[in-house]
């Protein structure tokens, strides 16, 4: 990548308004580079092999193709929902709520229009300084969505970002971006969805900031559902002011169906409970087939007292794809009467499959509860056998079993819509028709 | 319907059953008793096909088909059905939902259409007054959380879903109180016909004052050492065991 040459062509392409930062977040990245397996927080994932030498930050193409008209349709008809394909917004094929004290709109839009709002918190939770796709998103950014709930206002049905790759430019590498920032008492539910709409493989690097104020609520669904030959890199970073809830499922089937390999996904959740009783639930459910890749590096950072947080990370790898957990508790010294509670569960269903999962307790107050464990297993035969005696062959007991050791996770999300089809897409990949 | 000849089979390089002879006709009911540890279950697992047991000789022929040729899931769309001694439990899963996978994979076999939403919750009401199991029952997960006597339930609930031609009941007695055992046995003897035929694996005469079996075997150190009527079983009860290991001394 040739940074500086392309930077001169992006800087125009999105706001004015936000050239100072993103000159910074430039600067930064040129500093930073692609991280390779020597740094701590890269080092069962090797993204700097992985990614092209010659991607381009400024492709434009934006094609309506028939997968993404195919998808839009499947969806309900009502269901809210903002489009973007390789990064650029269709309005034309989005829903946007107009609903009282609710503004939805793209990032584009909102730099524009409530610039005070906007430059008050975009990028201020990502640390564009140290983490190296941060820096390159914050600088390169193509468009995203935004959204902002007033006070006390409950907004009842789910909100889906879906952002689609239809892009026939192998090199594109697109930079995509959330901000939503909910005020005091305020109520939110919203999945951000990824699909490779295209037959070739996509890179994207995807940054989402999420504000959750005094007693506010977030539910958010992180959909990687068809991210096959897709090289994903995600970030979501929370802060949770006093009596809020911030709650994430991240939700990754990587399944290459052209056998590239090169299907590479990489999460990094945060959530920082500033504000006293403030509570975090960072699940998350992935499967991988054949030579997927899949890193979920998960923060949850106790700051405030009296806060509780939940991980519970579940996956299922089969052929020889690998996977990557890394959980990490820090208990600040303020953060007394701390309770956190971490747990991975790893299903390896083949020799070749394997998986690095890592606890990372850092506690620097006396007065908590912080529990982890972690198990990496096989089916269980006896249930395997138990359930073949009753007729159902090898294979289906086997996605039985998978949807057993799964569905936990899906049930923890708390947004009911967005859980039921969830429970829908858990059946469909493992073809289950109960 | 079932013959077994000369049947050897070993669990961790230790043979279990040793020349093993055992022939059941249809409608017949047979049951087998012996001490603990002699190899009953062995031969349940076996005849249902567990992959930890391997058959060193002997042959077992089921409805004319070789059923050492069969995996597990095969012989049981066949027809053979294993009351497990313990049942297991899965998370996650409801009863509903295996019953459904299960049935489904029976009419398949059997190149029939899966079957209606209305259809199935018609048959598992059906079968479920069999063994009076309640509704709530079903939708939990598959008997995770159960007691001893609900998860034996449960086993004949299954067997009256599937329909099987070969019952194979492993100790389903065992941990019933007296009206769940009632309730059981009546479940079985509704089940019985003469195409449908039934070993039974117990240690209590009293289950075969509900169940009234066609023979009583007695299994000793991997094989059947005395075969007799029902009153067979009134003898050991009464007796022990003691009296059928001095005559197999003998010999
Ligand atoms: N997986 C195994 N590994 C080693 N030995 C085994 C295994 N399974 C069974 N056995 C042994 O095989 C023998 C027969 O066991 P089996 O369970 O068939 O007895 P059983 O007649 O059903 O006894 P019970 O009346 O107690 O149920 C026992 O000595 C048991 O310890
Ligand atoms: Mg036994």
């Amino acid at each position: 990548m040739e940074v500086q040459k392309e930077f001169e062509l992006a800087e125009t392409a999105f706001t004015k308004e936000s050239l100072p930062l993103r000159k910074n977040a430039l600067e930064a990245f040129e500093k930073l580079g692609i991280p390779s397996m020597r740094h701590e927080e890269w080092k069962y994932t090797n993204i700097k092999a992985k990614l092209k030498q010659q991607l381009s930050l400024t492709t434009t193409d934006s094609q309506v193709n028939a997968a993404v008209k195919n998808y839009i349709a499947s969806l309900p008809p009502y269901a809210f929902r903002l489009t973007f394909l390789n990064g650029v917004f269709h309005p034309e094929l989005s829903i946007v709520p107009d609903l009282k004290g609710v503004t939805v709109c793209s990032l584009k839009e909102a730099f524009a229009h409530h610039t005070t709002l906007v430059e008050k918190h975009f990028g201020k939770l990502v640390n564009y300084s140290e983490e190296h796709f941060a820096a390159l998103n914050t600088a390169f950014v193509t468009d995203g969505a935004f959204i902002h709930v007033q006070r006390n206002v409950i907004v009842n049905e789910p909100i889906y970002i879906q952002y689609f790759f239809t892009a026939t430019d192998a090199n594109a590498f697109t930079q995509t971006r959330n901000l939503v920032i909910l005020e005091e008492g305020a109520s939110l539910q919203f999945a951000e969805d990824f699909r490779n709409a295209s037959n070739i493989n996509v890179q994207y690097n995807h940054v989402a900031e999420v504000y959750v104020g005094k007693n506010a609520k977030v539910d958010v669904a992180k959909l990687q559902l068809e991210v096959s030959n897709a090289i994903g890199i995600h970030t979501l970073e929370s802060s949770v002011e006093r009596d809020g809830r911030f709650s994430a499922a991240t939700i990754t089937f990587s399944s290459p169906n052209t056998g590239t390999g090169n299907a590479l996904i990489r999460n990094n959740v945060t959530a920082r409970l500033v504000g006293e009783n403030a509570h975090a639930d960072l699940n998350g459910l992935y499967f991988g087939k054949e030579t997927a890749h899949i890193d979920n590096h998960i923060l949850v950072d106790h700051v405030a007292p009296n806060c509780t947080s939940n991980q519970l990370y579940k996956g299922v790898l089969n052929g020889e794809a690998t996977g990557v957990f890394n959980g990490k508790i820090f208990v600040k010294p303020d953060a007394q009467k701390t309770n956190a509670f971490q747990s991975s569960k790893a299903l390896l269903l083949s020799n070749e499959a394997s998986i690095n999962s890592k606890p990372q307790l850092e506690i620097f107050a006396d007065d908590v509860k912080c529990s982890h464990g972690a198990a990496i297993g096989q089916l269980d035969e006896n249930a395997l056998f138990y359930l073949m005696a009753r007729g159902i062959t090898k294979e289906e007991a086997t996605q039985i079993l998978t949807y057993a050791f799964a569905h936990e996770v899906v049930d923890h999300v708390h947004s009911q819509p967005i859980r039921q089809f969830l429970c829908d897409k858990l059946k469909d990949e493992l073809q289950l028709n109960f | 319907m079932l013959s077994i000849k000369n049947l050897t089979v070993a669990v961790n390089g230790k043979e279990i059953l040793k020349d093993f002879n055992l022939e059941i006709k249809a409608g017949e009911v047979h049951a087998i008793m012996g001490p603990n540890g002699t190899g009953k279950s062995t031969l349940a697992a076996t005849l249902a096909g567990k992959e930890d047991y391997e058959v060193l000789s002997g042959e077992v022929i089921f409805k004319g088909k070789n059923l050492l040729e069969m995996d597990a899931d095969e012989r049981a769309r066949e027809g053979v059905f294993l009351a497990f001694q313990y049942p297991v439990e899965i998370p996650g899963v409801s009863t509903t939902n295996f019953m459904k996978a299960a049935v489904n994979a029976k009419r398949k076999h059997n190149g029939l259409e899966p079957l209606d939403a209305k259809d199935f919750l018609k048959m598992m009401n059906e079968k479920s007054q069999l063994v009076e199991i309640k509704r709530e029952f079903l939708s939990r997960s598959i008997n995770e959380g159960f007691s001893g006597g609900e998860k034996k339930r449960n086993e004949i609930f299954q067997m009256a879903m599937l329909e099987p031609s070969l019952c194979i009941l492993d100790e389903t007695d065992s941990g019933l109180d007296i009206d769940a055992l009632r309730i059981v046995a009546n479940g079985v003897n509704k089940l019985r016909n003469a195409e449908r035929s039934f070993l039974v694996i117990t240690h209590y005469q009293r289950l075969l004052n509900y169940i009234v079996p066609d023979f009583v075997h007695v299994m000793f150190g991997g094989r059947i050492v005395k075969s007799g009527g029902k009153e067979l079983a009134l003898k050991l009860e009464a007796e022990g065991y003691d009296w059928v290991k001095e005559e197999v001394e003998m010999i």
